[in-house]
């Protein structure tokens, strides 16, 4: 499964925008198969925060753990920055399909 | 009647973006005065109105440290989180075509971000007075500013941190320490970012809450806290770029 944060906007920022993410990406969520890899597609996204991520990203980590992937982060330096601390303060890497 | 170089109070407060009675308080109090004509009406100068809406920084440092709260120009005032959404939004749009800041004005709008939600993440449910941010960013001066009359760090962060007693000392763990916990309140560490940002790309940080003031300077890993003469409420941070 595929899921386009664009579609979230394309400023990622508050906590509270995560949340809403988050909980907005529940029912999708329950289409998936228990084996399917989930794609996290950065494609358009200009600003985004550790806030946002933390909230979004982090909980389908801890539920996909090496079964998602992260694509098209390109060379955005508020993706890039925000996934390092993320990562930092979370202690799992992201896995990343690098273009 | 105004001359040619003078404009009514009325013109004044819209190009001002507040009333006509916040202007009036303004003459009153010495914060901005108007020049009285013969008959004794109030007009101003375009260009003292020029000089006081480009001071941006005075105008917050001085919002955030008298005791009750001074009004704000509407269009620098963000009372909640979803205004300042919008207001980044707009932030991102002029930035993202300054070709001087190309590569790496997604960051100056996250940092912004991060600081200006910190304050509404922070102080929902317990704004001492006014509720928002002021919010402001001059692309000429290269600038960005942000402030609230919220409770500031320290108060905020002794709910995770009960032991810390200094403005100073809460400023260090907020930029420095991953707080972990999430209880009673997530912790974004999204000030431990700004810091990291500001190490690798070209931006400075003048942070200040309380009697404590923080500068952080591209490139330097060096966190200069001093406390301040005056004391302020909630948070001050200046974003040059």
């Amino acid at each position: 499964m595929r899921v386009e944060l664009i579609k979230f906007g394309n400023i990622l920022i508050s906590r509270q925008a995560g949340k809403e993410a988050f909980a907005a990406f529940q029912s999708s969520l329950k289409s998936i198969s228990p084996d399917e890899t989930l794609e996290i597609d950065f494609s358009g996204v200009i600003t985004f925060t550790p806030s946002w991520g933390d909230e979004f990203l982090t909980p389908l980590q801890n539920q996909f753990k090496d079964k998602m992937i992260l694509t098209n982060i390109s060379s955005n330096p508020s993706v890039i920055e925000s996934l390092k601390i993320i990562e930092q303060i979370s202690h799992i890497p992201f896995k990343v399909a690098y273009n | 009647m105004a001359d040619d170089e003078n404009i009514s109070i009325g013109e004044a407060a819209g190009l001002m973006d507040v009333s006509i009675d916040t202007l009036r308080r303004w003459d009153e109090s010495g914060k901005f005065k108007a020049i009285r004509t013969a008959g004794g009406h109030r007009v101003y100068r375009k260009h003292d109105i020029e000089i006081f809406l480009s001071d941006l920084f005075k105008m917050a440092a001085e919002w955030v440290s008298t005791p009750e709260p001074s009004e704000l120009p509407n269009k620098l005032y963000c009372p909640t989180s979803s205004e300042f959404q919008a207001r980044l939004q707009k932030m991102q749009t002029i930035l993202g075509s300054d070709a001087s800041v190309a590569n790496y004005f997604s960051l100056l709008v996250a940092v912004a971000g991060e600081i200006g939600n910190n304050s509404f993440d922070h102080n929902i449910g317990n704004w001492p007075d006014v509720q928002g941010v002021l919010f402001a960013f001059d692309t000429h001066k290269k600038q960005i500013i942000l402030a609230d009359r919220g409770l500031g760090v320290l108060r905020t962060l002794k709910r995770v941190r009960p032991e810390l007693s200094t403005h100073g000392e809460a400023l260090r763990v907020a930029f420095t320490e991953v707080v972990s916990g999430r209880t009673p309140e997530a912790r974004g560490n999204g000030l431990k970012f700004v810091r990291k940002v500001i190490q690798d790309y070209p931006l400075n940080l003048l942070f200040q809450t309380g009697n404590a003031s923080l500068i952080l300077k591209h490139s330097e890993s060096v966190l200069k806290i001093e406390d301040t003469l005056e004391p302020i409420r909630g948070c001050l941070a200046l974003i040059t770029y």
